[in-house]
C-alpha cells in the first residue's frame, strides 16, 4: 500500500480554502448584502433588475402626479369660479328681464355683465406653469380671444379638442384636461360667451326686448349647467389620481420588501456558517501542528 | 573449483553493489524536496553462474538500475486534468473581471446609481412618462436628454470596458505563447538526449526533466502525447497539430486577424484548436473569442433597438420648434447592430426638438411622449422588453460564471487527488528510504564480515599451516 509522503501539502490546501470561505462570509456580514457579484445568485440579480425597474417607475409616477394634481386643481377651481360668475350673471339677467327696472339700471346691468364676461374670459384663459389649460393641444396659444368691434362682441376659440392622458404604472389612463370648446359650448349650440355677449347687447340700449332676453338667459342657463357637468370630469380625474398614487405607494412598499428579502444577507444563517468554518479552520490548524511536531520519520527514530 | 580468490572477488563485488545501493538511497534523500524528482529504487540482479566440470559456480550480483518509480499513464492522466483545471481557472479569473462591469445590478438602491444600465433604462423611459404630465415643460424635456446621456454613457463605457479587457487578454495570450515556445524548445532537446541513449527503458533523471516540461506545458496549453520509438515522445495540440517531434519543435507564431491576435503553427491558423484545447491559453482565448463577444453582442442589440426605436418615434411627431415628422434624432442613429453599443451617444442638444406631440396635433399634445414611454413595455429588443432583455443578460452572464466556478472547483479537486496518487508512487518516502538504508547497512556489514573471514583463510592458505609468515 503506498502513501503520499506530501499529504501535509493537501491539508494546507484545504486550510486555504476554509480561510477563503471565512473571508467571503465576513464581507457578507459586514456589508449586509447576500449578493455582491452576478455569480453569487444569477436569478436573484435578474429579479433585482426587474424589481428596481418597477420601484423606480412607481417613484417617477409619484413625482409627476404632483405636477398633474396642481394642474387639475387649478382647472377645477377656475371652473368653480366660472360657475359662480355665471350664476350671478343669470341672477342679474333675470332681474333685468322682470321689467321692473328703469333704463339706467338696465344699462348698468349690461356693464356688470360685461365685467362678468371679462372675468369668465380670463378664467377660460387660465394657465398653469405657462401653458393654457383649456386650449386642448394648442396650449401655447391663448384659447379665447375677444373681438369687441362687432355687436354683439364675439369670442373666438383658437384651441383644438385634443385630450392628454397620464398613464399610471398599472396601465390606467387619467384624463388631464378638457378642451375649451367642449366646456364653454353645450352640446348643441349654447355657448357661454355667445349668451353673455348677446345679453350684454340686449341690455346695452337700456330697453329690454323681453322675448330675446329671456331666450338668451335660458341659453346661458343651459351653458352654465353644461360647465358644471364638465367640471365633474376634472373632479373624477383628481379622484383617480389620488387612488392611483395610493396604489402606487403601496406597490412600491411591497416591491421594496420583496427586494430586501431577496438581496439582503440572512445574518443568522451567515453567522452559523461562519462559526462552522472557523471550527474547521482551528481543527485543521491543530492537525497540521500535531503532524509537524511529532517526529513521524523513521530516520529520527533510528538515530 | 571455487577458489578463495574467486570468493574474495565475489564479496568485493557485493560490497560495490551495496555501496551503489547506498548511493541511490542518498540520492533519493538529497532530492526528497526536488520538484519532479521520482524516487529511484536500486535492483540487484544475480550474475549468470559458470559451469566448470558439471558444477555450477555463482558469480555474485550486480546492481541493475536505478529504476525510477513512475507510472507514465497516471502522469499523463494528471497532465490532462491539469489542462482542464488551468483552462477553467484562467477563464474564471477573466469572467470575474467581465461580470464586475455589470455588478451595479446587484445594488438594491433605487436612487440613480451611476453605471447601472438597468436603472438607466428605467429612468430614460420614465422621463417620457413624466413628460406626459406637462409636455411643454423645459425642465422635463431637459430631464429626457439628461437621462438619455446617462444611459448612452453607461452603455458605451461598458462596451469600452469589454473591448479593453479583450486586448488585455490578447496580451496575456501572447506572453503565454512565449512561455510555450521556450518549453517546446527545451522539450525537444531533452527528447533528443533521451533518444540518443536509444533504449526503451526509463531514462531516469532525463525522464524526470521531460515529464516536468510536459507538466508545465499542460498547464499552458492543451496537448496530446504519443510515445514513439526509442523512448521518444511526440507532442501535438489537442486537435493533432504537431508541436514537438523527436529533436524538433515547431514555434507557435502570432499574427493579427480582424484586429485580434491569432496563433499559427507553420501556416496553419490553430486559434480555434487552442481555444477548445484547454490550458491557460485555452481559457483566455475562450473568454476573448466567445464570452466577451457574446456580451458585446447583447449590449449592441440593446443599444441598437433602443436608439432606432426612439429615433423613429421622435421623427414621427411634432416638436416645440414646429417641426413635424422631422424633429431629429435623439440618439446617434446606428447603421448596423454590431458596434452600436460602443457608438451610442446623444446627438440632440435642443430640448425643444423632443417631439412629445403627435404629428397631427398641437404642441401641447403628449401622445407621442406616451408612445415613447410605452416602448419600455414593448418587446423591441429581440422579442423582449428592454428591461427584461437586460435582466436576462445579467442572469445568463452570472450563470455562466457560476458554472465555470463549479467546474473549476471539481477539476482542482481532481487534480489534487491525482497529484496525491502520483506522489504516493513517485514521491520520496523517507520511511522507505530509512528501512532500505538499514537493510543495505546490514548487508554491507555481513559482506565485510565475510571478507575478513576470507582474508584470514587466505592468510592460513598462504602460510600453509605455518603461523609465522603472514597473519
Amino acid at each position: 500500500m503506498q502513501v503520499n509522503p506530501y499529504y501535509v501539502t493537501n491539508l494546507v490546501g484545504s486550510l486555504d480554502t476554509v480561510q477563503g470561505k471565512i473571508q467571503s462570509l465576513t464581507s457578507e456580514l459586514s456589508s449586509g448584502e447576500r449578493v455582491t457579484k452576478l455569480s453569487d445568485d444569477p436569478l436573484a440579480v435578474g429579479e433585482n433588475v426587474l424589481l428596481l425597474d418597477k420601484i423606480n417607475q412607481d417613484d417617477a409616477f409619484t413625482q409627476s402626479s404632483s405636477i398633474v394634481q396642481g394642474q387639475l386643481q387649478v382647472s377645477d377651481s377656475a371652473l368653480g369660479s366660472v360657475v359662480t360668475q355665471l350664476t350671478s350673471a343669470i341672477q342679474l339677467a333675470t332681474s333685468a328681464n322682470n321689467g321692473t327696472m328703469n333704463s339706467s339700471d338696465v344699462k348698468s346691468i349690461s356693464s356688470e355683465l360685461e365685467g362678468i364676461r371679462d372675468e369668465v374670459l380670463s378664467l377660460a384663459n387660465t394657465s398653469y406653469l405657462g401653458q393654457y389649460v383649456f386650449a386642448g393641444g394648442q396650449s401655447s396659444t391663448q384659447p379665447f380671444t375677444l373681438d369687441s368691434t362687432t355687436s354683439p362682441a364675439t369670442v373666438t376659440y383658437n384651441g383644438d379638442t385634443d385630450i392628454n392622458d397620464l398613464e399610471t404604472p398599472n396601465g390606467q389612463s387619467i384624463q388631464l384636461n378638457v378642451a375649451g370648446s367642449d366646456i364653454f359650448t353645450a352640446s348643441g349650440s349654447d355657448n357661454v360667451f355667445t349668451a353673455l355677449n348677446n345679453l350684454i347687447a340686449d341690455y346695452s340700449s337700456g330697453t329690454v326686448d323681453t322675448s330675446t332676453a329671456v331666450a338668451d338667459t335660458a341659453s346661458l342657463n343651459t351653458a352654465l349647467n353644461w360647465v358644471s357637468q364638465q367640471r365633474v370630469t376634472i373632479d373624477n380625474s383628481l379622484t383617480q389620481l389620488t387612488s392611483a398614487t395610493d396604489a402606487v405607494t403601496n406597490d412600491q412598499l411591497q416591491m421594496t420588501t420583496v427586494q430586501t428579502n431577496l438581496m439582503q444577507a440572512d445574518v443568522a444563517d451567515v453567522s452559523t456558517q461562519m462559526s462552522l468554518a472557523e471550527t474547521q479552520q482551528s481543527a485543521l490548524e491543530s492537525v497540521i501542528a500535531a503532524l509537524e511536531s511529532s517526529s513521524t520519520n523513521l530516520f529520527n527514530k533510528l538515530s | 573449483m571455487g577458489t578463495i580468490n574467486a570468493a574474495l572477488s565475489l564479496i568485493s563485488q557485493a560490497l560495490d553493489a551495496d555501496q551503489a545501493g547506498l548511493n541511490v538511497i542518498s540520492n533519493n534523500v538529497a532530492n526528497a524536496s526536488t520538484t519532479g524528482y521520482t524516487e529511484e529504487k536500486s535492483a540487484f540482479k544475480e550474475n549468470s553462474s559458470i559451469n566448470i566440470d558439471g558444477v555450477q559456480y555463482g558469480t555474485g550480483a550486480t546492481q541493475v538500475g536505478p529504476v525510477s518509480q513512475r507510472d507514465k499513464v497516471l502522469e499523463q492522466r494528471l497532465n490532462q486534468q491539469q489542462q482542464l483545471a488551468s483552462a477553467s481557472s484562467s477563464r474564471l479569473t477573466a469572467l470575474e473581471t467581465l461580470q464586475s462591469t455589470f455588478s451595479t445590478s446587484t445594488s438594491t438602491s433605487s436612487s440613480t446609481s451611476a453605471g447601472s444600465i438597468g436603472t438607466d433604462l428605467t429612468d430614460f423611459f420614465d422621463s417620457f412618462s413624466s413628460l406626459e404630465a406637462s409636455p411643454t415643460s423645459n425642465s422635463l424635456r431637459q430631464e429626457v436628454l439628461t437621462s438619455a446621456k446617462t444611459l448612452s454613457g453607461d452603455v458605451s463605457s461598458a462596451a469600452l470596458s469589454l473591448e479593453s479587457q479583450k486586448s488585455e487578454l490578447d496580451q496575456q495570450a501572447a506572453s503565454v505563447t512565449t512561455q510555450v515556445n521556450a518549453l517546446t524548445t527545451d522539450l525537444a532537446k531533452v527528447n533528443q538526449e533521451i533518444q540518443s541513449q536509444s533504449s526503451d527503458s526509463d531514462a531516469g533523471t532525463l525522464e524526470d526533466q521531460r515529464q516536468e516540461y510536459l507538466s508545465e506545458l499542460s498547464k499552458l496549453i492543451g496537448i496530446n502525447q504519443v510515445t514513439t520509438e526509442d523512448n521518444g515522445i511526440s507532442v501535438t495540440t489537442t486537435d493533432g497539430q504537431l508541436l514537438v517531434s523527436g529533436g524538433n519543435s515547431v514555434t507557435l507564431t502570432m499574427g493579427t486577424v480582424s484586429g485580434v491576435t491569432h496563433f499559427f503553427l507553420g501556416s496553419n491558423d490553430v486559434t480555434d484548436d487552442l481555444t477548445s484545447g484547454g490550458g491557460e491559453l485555452g481559457g483566455l482565448l475562450t473568454v476573448r473569442d466567445q464570452d466577451i463577444p457574446s456580451a458585446t453582442a447583447s449590449l449592441d442589440q440593446l443599444a441598437y433597438s433602443v436608439s432606432t426605436q426612439v429615433n423613429t418615434l421622435n421623427n414621427a411627431g411634432t416638436d416645440l420648434n414646429g417641426n413635424t415628422s422631422d424633429a431629429g434624432n435623439i440618439f446617434n442613429e446606428p447603421t448596423e447592430v454590431s458596434g452600436s453599443s460602443l457608438a451610442m451617444s446623444v446627438v440632440m442638444t435642443d430640448p425643444n426638438s423632443i417631439a412629445a406631440a403627435s404629428s397631427s396635433e398641437g404642441t401641447g399634445d403628449s401622445s407621442n411622449a406616451e408612445a415613447m414611454a410605452a416602448l419600455a413595455s414593448s418587446t423591441i429588443v429581440d422579442g423582449a422588453t428592454p428591461e427584461n432583455y437586460y435582466s436576462n443578460f445579467v442572469t445568463s452572464l452570472g450563470s455562466t460564471v457560476s458554472s465555470v466556478e463549479s467546474e473549476n472547483t471539481a477539476e482542482e479537486a481532481s487534480v489534487t487527488q491525482l497529484q496525491s496518487q502520483v506522489d504516493s508512487i513517485s514521491g520520496v518516502n523517507l520511511n522507505d528510504e530509512a528501512s532500505a538504508l538499514t537493510v543495505l547497512e546490514r548487508s554491507y556489514e555481513a559482506a565485510s564480515q565475510v571478507f575478513s573471514i576470507l582474508n584470514e583463510m587466505m592468510a592460513s592458505a598462504i602460510n600453509l599451516g605455518e603461523e609465522t609468515t603472514v597473519s
